[in-house]
């Protein structure tokens, strides 16, 4: 008897579930401003955003040299800086003032000033100074200068110390200007490009942010449909908790398996962003990812009244988690305080183990700490959401059960 | 005249009652614009990171290649945090997130310098991490020129040079660097002072959206039109006047803060950057009012304008230069009233340059201020004509 009750109870639960999971479906496509953020804006946002940043370094930088000196060495040491990829000489002021000029018209971002002496300075062997005067606007066009003046000298160095040497082979003239050789090896982003830093990040970022809308947009609406503002509507279907959270959080899951696979799988390959990892590991590493986040959206759902200020309450958190998550600020330089708080979003393990896994080649093993916190954060958040919405039945019955003794006194008052 | 007024003044009093009882509004006005000022500069308090982690792989293990270590983590962005015992055993750290950087010296690298037979060193960067690996790049490459230089100082010496004459023949050209506004290379403030400004310009699209498209939504919107005696000048202006006012008390807030307690570099004055701060809210208000007037419908006008916003921050240029963007990209961007703000506050915080240099992000200002001009006739008919559609 005892048995049959729980295998009942069972089935019922699982056909329940599946009901509130048509419905939700039907509440997702039957609402645009949903659809918006949980099929547009995933589909469109990656794009534009890739689109933004693809060019990945920036080359060429427009800069004036005045060259007080008009000499072939200093003609010989600008000549390297126009060759360098970063760098562009446009223009030749005769002066500072000149050059200021057009830095202030935006023409230029950066000066090379050489002085007069520097012939002079150079063949009595002494050090001779190049200044150069940079627009710290960005970072990029500083580090272009900086690169690029800097190669430049070791190049012209090079020259004068083998000049001055007189050896007779080649190879003398290596080992002599440079005993040690060095390489430099830039791993997982060879060119140091923007797109291959920032954009792994973003997209895992889209796929919260996206959520936590989309999941808000639902439960704005479910209230404002339902006669009291509750978050559960009364109805024989909607009796346990478990088949209430299991049956909306399986929808939105199905709904972004397909989603993060076009995001994460897709849209770098586009791009021809780097992606050494092995899916198997993206999948693996990203199913607690997808849980912890979705959890994280219905339990945070509970706060949004309206449909529309859930866009006022998470949008503007966007900026923020990307900082927090130790991508675009190393992680090493994030102050505790801010450390600590954000453990709380699945966004900072997602957003680094991604990285590590997509960029890096790293496997389940390497990013082990995060995958953890990852299922945490689902066990947790699954309890809250849980939580929340036992609450909001009983909210829901409560009210239910008022409305019914204020019609029933008012029957018996007739 | 007297009428007009008291019109105005109705609405905005109408107005203000919502902003207190709403906490909506108070969210969207107060709290979150302040907590990303606190947030981003407390973030990045410490300017530029330092001290960041990094590995060494040393298969030669002599006192000139342990010199060469100390002297490595004494760099202010480098940290030496472990040593490895092969390449692989350091790649693996990399990949764990352990260390962004390490340093590679092989076996019997002292002795093939002595002997002068170029040995080899190499370094790897990690640049996922774009930030971490440039500035450990830069310590690097100093590090390896110099473990060059001892070697040929020594050699240099031996042969009777003094230390001067050393240094003369090793680096005879010199770069001298001078960072133009910014000389710490403050990351703080190359971001905080467009992230900040962005921050705001979004959360007034979304309330300026927000305050007129749910007037729509809740039907209120005839009632507001009676009052303001069916002008709709008046009827906009009591209603964002009491907004424009706490908008401009935040990016006054904003202003004190980044420049007058964090004295960030504001060569043009504190006076003209706190103007620049009201332009940049009335022509965020005009961008959002310019919004929900062509797309009557708060959903999608709040949805635009979230993207709008967000998108404001990449294509800003603040951190990626618009000049690396695609042609189409770089016009585009002036679409979106953070690149103007952008180019202002570089043009006279940053630099301290005339105003003559600044006309067209100016006038692109003053052109999104009067956006909403185009779309005060279309909004009126949709205020008598409208139907909230759920």
């Amino acid at each position: 008897m005892k048995r049959k009750n729980l295998y009942n109870i069972i089935t019922q639960g699982i056909s329940d579930m599946m009901i509130i999971w048509m419905n939700e479906l039907k509440n997702v496509v039957k609402d645009q401003g949903i659809l918006i953020f949980f099929i547009l804006v995933p589909l469109a946002y990656p794009i534009l955003y890739t689109y933004i940043y693809n060019n990945e370094v920036i080359r060429e930088v427009p800069v004036a040299a005045v060259d007080d000196n008009r000499s072939s060495m200093s003609r010989e040491f600008l000549k390297y800086v126009d060759a360098n990829p970063d760098t562009r000489i446009v223009t030749y002021p005769a002066n500072m003032e000149e050059a200021k000029e057009a830095m202030m018209e935006g023409k230029i971002y950066g000066i090379i000033y050489i002085p007069d002496d520097f012939t002079k300075t150079l063949v009595k062997g002494e050090q001779a100074n190049v200044s150069i005067f940079c627009d710290l606007s960005g970072m990029l066009y500083y580090k272009a200068l900086i690169t690029s003046a800097t190669n430049s000298s070791l190049m012209m160095n090079k020259e004068i110390k083998i000049s001055k040497m007189g050896n007779s082979t080649d190879r003398q003239d290596e080992i002599a200007t440079a005993p040690i050789a060095y390489d430099d090896i830039a791993l997982f982003n060879p060119q140091a490009g923007f797109a291959s830093f920032l954009i792994p990040a973003v997209l895992i970022l889209i796929i919260q942010q996206t959520l936590l809308l989309g999941i808000g947009l639902a439960a704005g609406t479910a209230r404002e449909n339902n006669r009291f503002r509750d978050l559960v509507p009364i109805n024989r279907h909607y009796h346990g908790t478990l088949r209430i959270v299991l049956g909306k959080s399986l929808l939105y899951f199905m709904l972004y398996v397909i989603m993060s696979t076009y995001i994460l799988v897709f849209v770098p390959k586009m791009f021809s962003l780097p992606q050494i990892g092995n899916p198997f590991t993206i999948a693996q590493f990203i199913l607690p990812y997808l849980l912890s986040a979705i959890f994280f959206a219905m339990t945070c759902s509970v706060l949004i009244r309206h449909r529309e200020t859930c866009m006022i309450v998470y949008i503007f958190t966007s900026v923020p988690l990307l900082f927090i998550s130790g991508i675009s600020w190393p992680g090493t330089a994030i102050p505790e305080f801010w450390k600590i708080v954000s453990y709380i979003f699945p966004s900072t393990f997602g957003i680094n183990g991604f990285v590590q896994i997509n960029n890096m080649g790293a496997t389940i093993e390497d990013v082990s700490t995060g995958y953890k916190a990852l299922w945490i954060q689902a066990g947790i958040y699954f309890i809250t959401t849980f939580f929340v919405y036992r609450y909001q039945i009983i909210m829901s019955r409560r009210h239910v059960w008022r409305r019914y003794k204020e019609i029933s006194r008012k029957k018996r008052i007739k | 005249m007297m009428s007009l007024f008291r019109r105005v003044y109705n609405i905005a009093k109408r107005e203000i009652f919502s902003i207190v009882t709403k906490p909506v509004y108070l969210l969207s006005m107060v709290i979150a614009p302040l907590f990303c000022y606190i947030f981003f500069t407390t973030l990045m308090w410490s300017g530029l990171p330092s001290e960041m982690p990094v590995g060494i792989v040393d298969l030669d293990n002599t006192g000139t290649t342990r010199n060469v270590i100390r002297n490595l983590d004494a760099f202010q962005h480098t940290k030496i945090v472990n040593e490895y015992p092969d390449f692989t055993h350091a790649r693996k750290a990399i990949q764990k997130n352990e260390i962004y950087a390490f340093f590679y010296i092989p076996r019997g690298t002292t002795e093939k310098a002595i002997s002068g037979r170029q040995p080899k060193i190499s370094f790897y960067t990690n640049y996922s991490y774009l930030v971490a690996g440039s500035l450990l790049y830069k310590d690097l490459r100093t590090m390896s020129e110099l473990a060059s230089g001892a070697i040929a100082r020594a050699s240099l010496r031996a042969k009777g040079a003094n230390d001067q004459q050393a240094i003369n023949f090793i680096q005879p050209v010199v770069i001298n660097t001078h960072a133009l506004g910014n000389p710490w290379l403050n990351y703080s403030i190359y971001l905080s002072n467009s992230i900040i400004p962005g921050v705001l310009m979004l959360m007034i699209f979304l309330t300026t959206i927000y305050s007129v498209g749910s007037e729509l939504k809740f039907g209120t919107q005839k009632e507001w039109l009676d009052k303001s005696g069916g002008s709709i000048i008046v009827a906009l202006t009591g209603k964002l006047l009491p907004q424009t006012f706490i908008f401009f008390l935040m990016s006054l807030l904003y202003n004190i803060y980044l420049y007058g307690y964090l004295h960030f570099p504001c060569n043009s004055g504190i006076m003209t950057m706190i103007l620049i701060g009201l332009l940049l809210v009335l022509a965020s208000q005009g961008f959002g009012l310019f919004l929900i007037g062509l797309v009557p419908s708060l959903r999608l006008a709040l949805s635009i304008g979230c993207l709008w916003g967000v998108v404001s921050f990449s294509i800003s240029g603040m951190s990626f230069p618009v000049m690396a963007m695609d042609a189409p990209l770089q016009t585009l961007a002036y679409l979106f009233p953070l690149r103007s703000y952008f180019l202002l506050y570089v043009n006279f915080a940053l630099h301290g340059y005339s105003i003559i240099y600044a006309w067209l992000p100016l006038i692109i200002m003053i052109a999104f201020i009067s956006l909403p001009i185009f779309i005060l006739k279309r909004l009126k008919n949709t205020m008598i004509n409208y139907v909230y559609i759920p």
